[in-house]
């Protein structure tokens, strides 16, 4: 019986000391937060802080996977905020469709095609090519191969994942590390790839989940960027943090004059399927970078592709099955609590609660910044946005500076996070190549992610003004 | 939690040869010896008592008692090893003998005795990482002594959480 029977074997593991405090808090703050009187706060509001209450245990202690917090938000705001809510009392409440809607976002759809893009080029071997043929002008001195590594790899990650960013380069990577002396040469390469994958997810609207949650929550007020707007926004202070980063890392880990060999083979698959690939991906991000021009919405660009790609069968039911759902949903969980803390006017009254008046607007903006940085440095970068962007947008509405200053800076803020392991998954990937020193990590993760925080809660807002992009 | 690799093998030189060949793997996966069948499902229990996983078998066909084989088969059947990938190191077992491990134990890998010391740690590597991705494993804590491109792949899919 060569055919063994092979049954999906699911070991459920034992909750952490974390989780249960997730488990046990979560709920018993959910029921509270209905049980009390509270003042000033109508019947949804309330039920909503009861849900955000939630949100935020079983967010931060990952008491359940994080997707699942997400799915459970939209449920219960089908549950208990919606016109089949199982409790009425509510005034014009909006519907359970709306609800399961934000599955369908126009960012979520948007997210779909990046994927479908970001899926199809690693199908195609179109990523491994490009780093190759990229890295080329800067074969030689280790200096500028860890300039060319850091370069392309941000450039990738403007488009695909980050994590995948991190997976290709490092497969790339691994064996050129062998090459290597032993020690700090070796650290300061694998700390450059999940340095430059963090930083360049904040390039473009698909780059990191974040930049999705902060461009639904915007658009739900009205206050919707274009991709190359956003861009606009973002790119600047990717590119100056990058530089940071390659300065820092190189002068502290790599010696000057040592050499590094870089030699990739790029083979670019030159079949029917992968040249259909090339142009209908290369057709997208021509018309997302066009918007002001042609006027379609991103979202609606983004479900292009989806469809050329299918239906010319270049990709496949497989690869839609195998796209990463369980991205698209948190972050469509985190869209429905944004919209759920603004429609309930839990949002009103969140912000009633702190005279924030009294605070000055930096010091509130680095205030901000540094919560979305340290959040996001111990869980999830898509979590912390979930949570803070919409109460950053409601802080937004009593403020003297553009909503869309607040939302993009918080989305930034998370991806700036990288100051451990845990912080984002390329972190863990370059972790777990074993030259990379916890201590190493800690010190660049804070330097870098420490200079752009200070960047963009003090200087982006005023590059902003001045260059009349908001 | 840490992979483990067990090396069924009743000669001590031979059983040290496979442990030296192996040293680099030492400091990444758990690696333990057993001298016959007996000794093979204590050391098994005590990889599973340890919160460890068995992924890995390198066994010789000639041991005293219970058949080098006949062990794998064992193994196979039981739903807490059935999982571990099954090598058969030796110089002479016979047919027979190889196509029951290989019908009856589902035997992954065969090597004949003597190995390339290279060949036998890419095999390791390449079962290692087989075990990982067929249990869906998280590849991280494993990763260099895994096959990266292989392993990093299963990581690509988990995206930006």
């Amino acid at each position: 019986m060569t055919s063994l029977p092979s049954q999906p074997h699911v070991r459920l593991t034992p909750p952490t000391p974390a989780q249960v405090l997730g488990l046990v808090t979560g709920p018993l703050a959910f029921a509270l937060a209905l049980w009390i009187e509270i003042p000033d706060l109508g019947p949804a509001g309330q039920r909503m802080l009861a849900i955000f209450l939630l949100a935020i245990l079983l967010w931060v202690t990952e008491a359940i996977p994080l997707y699942a917090t997400a799915v459970l938000v939209i449920l219960l705001e089908v549950l208990m905020l919606s016109d089949q809510a199982l409790i009425g009392g509510l005034v014009d409440p909006p519907s359970a469709a709306s609800w399961f809607a934000t599955l369908a976002n126009p960012v979520i759809i948007l997210f779909l095609g990046g994927f479908l893009i970001a899926d199809g080029a690693h199908k195609f071997g179109l990523d491994r090519n490009l780093a190759a043929v990229m890295l080329r002008p800067f074969a030689g001195s280790a200096r500028r191969s860890v300039l060319g590594l850091m370069l392309i790899t941000a450039f990738l990650s403007m488009f695909v994942s980050n994590t995948a960013t991190a997976a290709t380069m490092f497969a790339v990577v691994i064996p050129i590390l062998a090459a290597l002396p032993a020690g700090a040469a070796r650290t300061g390469v694998a700390l450059a790839i999940p340095v430059a994958a963090n930083v360049g997810g904040i390039g473009t609207p698909v780059g990191s989940p974040p930049n999705a949650i902060a461009l639904g929550a915007l658009e739900a007020q009205g206050q919707g960027l274009s991709f190359v707007g956003w861009m606009a926004l973002a790119m600047p202070l990717m590119l100056v943090v990058l530089f940071f980063a390659w300065w820092f890392l190189t002068r502290r880990y790599v010696p000057k004059g040592l050499p590094l060999a870089l030699r990739l083979t790029a083979e670019f698959d030159r079949s029917p399927a992968a040249v259909l690939f090339y142009l209908i991906a290369g057709a997208t991000v021509l018309l997302w970078l066009t918007e002001p021009f042609h006027g379609i919405a991103s979202s609606t660009v983004g479900f292009i592709p989806v469809v050329a790609l299918l239906a010319t069968q270049v990709m496949s039911g497989e690869d839609l099955r195998r796209l990463q759902w369980p991205v698209l949903w948190l972050v469509a969980g985190g869209i429905a609590l944004g919209a759920g803390i603004g429609q309930s006017g839990l949002d009103a009254w969140l912000i009633g609660l702190v005279d924030w008046e009294r605070l000055p607007l930096g010091l509130l903006l680095l205030l901000l910044v540094a919560i979305a940085l340290g959040l996001s440095t111990v869980i999830s970068n898509s979590a912390t946005a979930n949570l803070l962007v919409p109460l950053a947008l409601s802080l937004a509405i009593g403020l003297p500076i553009d909503p869309t200053a607040v939302g993009v800076m918080v989305a930034l803020a998370c991806s700036l996070a990288m100051a451990l392991p845990i912080s984002t998954p390329p972190n863990a990937v370059a972790y777990a190549t074993g030259e990379v020193p916890t201590r190493a990590m800690v010190l660049s993760g804070l330097a870098i992610g420490g200079f752009g925080a200070l960047l963009l809660a003090f200087l982006m807002p005023r590059v902003w003004g001045a260059l009349g992009l908001l | 939690m840490r992979l483990a690799i067990l090396i069924l093998e009743d000669e001590p030189p031979v059983r040290e040869a496979l442990r030296r060949d192996l040293a680099v793997f030492a400091r990444l996966v758990r690696i333990e010896a057993a001298e016959d069948a007996e000794t093979a499902r204590e050391v098994i229990e005590e990889i599973r008592a340890a919160g460890d996983r068995l992924a890995l078998v390198l066994a010789d066909h000639r041991l005293p008692g219970t058949s080098g084989v006949d062990v794998l088969i064992a193994l196979r059947a039981d739903e807490d090893t059935r999982a571990a990938r099954q090598v058969l190191v030796t110089g002479q077992a016979d047919q027979d003998d190889t196509i029951r491990a290989i019908n009856d134990a589902g035997l992954d890998r065969y090597v004949a005795k003597p190995w390339s010391p290279d060949a036998l740690r890419a095999l390791v590597r390449e079962q290692l990482t087989e075990y990982v991705l067929a249990n869906r494993l998280d590849p991280l804590p494993h990763l260099a002594a895994l096959d990266a491109e292989r392993a990093l792949a299963l990581v690509r899919e988990r995206g930006d959480l």
